[in-house]
């Protein structure tokens, strides 16, 4: 027999494997097997259970191998090519690199949601200890805290200029918020359940939220009356976001379908479905990430062939998924999270997708090349958000760690 | 009648109402959060949560704990029977319970033990139920352990007859050659440390790791996935085709 092992470990070997046959009943087998391998007597203690172990841990071992080979491969590039300076930074290139600049902490249960203020140095968070808390990203001090909510905080959003904050809540309810006077303004009822997403329509006279309760509402602003409610989805929906020109919303559930919506009717355009699991984010791609999609999924000789809009959708079967909401197509998936995706923004630039996992980590994807360009350890539980300034280098992250972490871009 | 498979609620004696309360903290966890995996059962379980173990292996899993300190099989039946398993679709549930139960039989505790995981099956028809046997317990042997044992034997017998339901083994590094229980493993000799954690719960640990990462997609898009061609690269091929290659040593066949 041609093998690899040494006199002692095909005795060790075979030793497993009667302490396996053993320990499974297998008992004739057994005999047949002592007899045959010329192994009398009892087995010895320690080798029990271990052909399962080493069944288990080879598994194990290519994975560690893997992550490891990603990291020294990253480590080796950063070490020839060099990480750019500060000044050589160009704002389409920039990604985030570690250490972080500050970790903050404050909020007592764990962070839901971090978003950018769109017009001052100013960070917004929310957190399952039903507050909401303003930090400076720059100086990385504390501002205010926002109280009103009596349960789980689960989104907030700015509208166009940053002049409102909206917030939903596993309370049931929706706050807006003067962000000048940091009072709230409005309260608005009407979900049955836990309130999962919020965000401002573009001209900012309409909000959108969405439900455990299954449904998708829109409310004016002005009076807090629901206007509009959009069903459809057979489970708890978890996201809703507008694309740029307000005519398509996406939406994203636990029935493992991403649904797009036309604003003006209600209908619902499309339903992909290709996840295996909870669908737990999305963002639009648009401007110069559609561009990029199309240099991903172009063959040869071929002009572009994907109108779009282009939508991406992050899930709990760890994948990202990017899809052509025009005919209804997934182009492609980035697979290399190894727990579920949470959070997902697209690079101003275009060039890239940041994503934040459940596996701790922030990854930034190559969108053209279809590859995990950076991985970042960011926190250590659960990161469950993140959000990237338009204009400025920093990119922010919320977790279960309860802390929010602030990240310049090179 | 088996008492021990006949669901009770605890009777609060010390007055504070802990029990329930902890009870109707789990029924409201379990309605807002999404567990794939839930370990159900005594302090053994409960102390889990505060040990490095929990957090480094068992939390990433998006795990609920229910263990409370005292429970007796009678109690968790009571539990699962009122609301803990209501609401989820967790992958799979994990059980350890039945070293508390002193004034029953060891046929008896089984049975209970049996009667909890039948509970499971019916609420949860698609999870997979994972059924730690008892740990030992006092430091040299005595009429307890003999008695978990018995109980061991008994429920790797009849859980066969559940789908999906496994037992196992935890029981294995605790006790040493000369029959004595370290303390650096259980330092009262019932409860573990967080190195007796750590030997005791491995097995559970690789276990819902494979359960939980059966259906994974390969890994695809990593930078380094294009450095490696699979030739030169055995480990990021799925472990059947070319697996008798690499057993082989590369230089042996030139």
């Amino acid at each position: 027999m041609k093998m690899g092992l040494s006199q002692r470990q095909r005795e060790e070997l075979n030793k497993a494997i009667a302490d396996y046959l053993c320990s499974n009943g297998y008992m004739d087998a057994l005999e047949a097997f002592k007899a045959e391998a010329d192994m009398p007597g009892e087995i010895e203690r320690k080798y029990a259970g271990l052909l399962e172990k080493k069944w288990c841990s080879v598994i194990r071992l290519q994975k560690k191998v893997m992550e490891l080979e990603v990291k020294l491969n990253e480590a080796e590039r950063e070490y020839i090519a060099g990480a750019p300076t500060r000044d050589k930074r160009s704002p389409s290139e920039w990604i985030p690199r570690p250490p972080e600049k500050y970790c903050l902490t404050g909020h007592r249960a764990p962070v839901t949601r971090v978003i950018i203020h769109p017009m001052y140095s100013l960070m917004v968070s929310s957190s399952e200890d039903g507050t909401i808390k303003v930090w400076d990203y720059e100086t990385g001090d504390y501002e205010k805290t926002l109280k009103g909510h009596t349960d789980s905080i689960q989104d907030i959003a700015f509208d166009h200029g940053g002049k409102f904050l909206v917030s939903c809540s596993a309370d049931m309810s929706i706050k807006l918020w003067d962000f000048s006077s940091y009072e709230c303004v409005k309260t608005m009822h009407g979900h049955d359940h836990n309130v999962s997403s919020v965000t401002f329509m573009p001209s900012g006279d309409y909000l959108l939220s969405c439900s455990r309760d299954k449904t998708i509402k829109m409310w004016e602003v002005a009076t807090g009356y629901c206007v509009k409610t959009f069903t459809g989805h057979r489970e708890w929906v978890r996201m809703v976001r507008v694309c740029n020109d307000g005519s398509l919303i996406a939406s994203c559930s636990n029935d493992q379908t991403v649904r797009v919506w036309l604003t003006a009717t209600k209908e619902c355009k499309a339903e992909l479905r290709e996840h295996d699991h909870v669908v737990e984010c999305i963002a639009w791609c648009e401007g110069n990430a559609s561009n990029a999609v199309n240099e991903a999924v172009a063959t040869d000789n071929r002009k572009p062939t994907y109108q779009g809009p282009f939508l991406m959708s992050g899930s709990r079967d760890k994948t990202i998924k990017v899809w052509d909401v025009g005919v209804g197509l997934c182009l492609f998936s980035l697979v290399g999270h190894d727990n579920w995706v949470r959070g997902l923004v697209v690079h101003p630039g275009g060039k890239y997708i940041l994503s934040a996992s459940d596996d701790k980590t922030v990854r930034v994807w190559d969108i053209k090349n279809k590859r995990c360009q950076k991985t970042l350890d960011a926190h250590s539980h659960f990161c469950t958000s993140l959000d990237m300034h338009r204009t400025a280098p920093y990119v922010i992250t919320g977790s279960v760690d309860q802390t929010i972490k602030v990240w310049e871009c090179r | 009648m088996n008492p021990a498979a006949v669901p009770t609620p605890l009777e609060d004696v010390q007055g504070d109402g802990r029990w329930l309360s902890m009870h109707n903290r789990f029924v409201n966890q379990a309605r807002e959060m999404e567990p794939d995996v839930v370990f159900v059962g005594d302090s053994i379980v409960a102390n889990l949560q505060c040990t490095e173990v929990w957090e480094k292996w068992f939390a990433p899993m998006h795990s609920l704990n229910f263990g409370i300190g005292g429970d007796q099989t009678q109690h968790v039946l009571w539990r699962l029977k009122n609301g803990e398993l209501e609401f989820i679709k967790p992958k799979a549930v994990v059980v350890h319970v039945g070293t508390n139960n002193h004034q029953h039989t060891a046929a008896e505790v089984a049975g209970g033990i049996m009667e909890i995981c039948r509970t499971i099956r019916e609420k949860q028809p698609q999870t997979y139920i994972v059924a730690l046997t008892l740990l030992p317990r006092g430091e040299k042997p005595n009429r307890l352990r003999e008695k978990n044992s018995e109980i061991n034997a008994l429920i790797k017998e009849t859980l066969r007859s559940i789908e999906m339901c496994q037992v196992i083994n935890v029981d294995q590094d605790l006790v040493l050659g000369d029959g004595t229980i370290d303390h650096r493993d259980m330092f009262d000799y019932l409860h573990l440390t967080s190195q007796g954690y750590r030997r005791a719960f491995e097995p559970v640990y690789l276990l819902l790791t494979n359960l939980l990462h059966e259906d994974d997609p390969p890994i695809l898009n990593n930078a380094s996935s294009a450095l490696l061609s699979p030739s030169s690269s055995p480990l990021l091929s799925p472990s059947g085709d070319n697996a008798p290659q690499t057993d082989t040593p590369a230089t042996c066949g030139e």
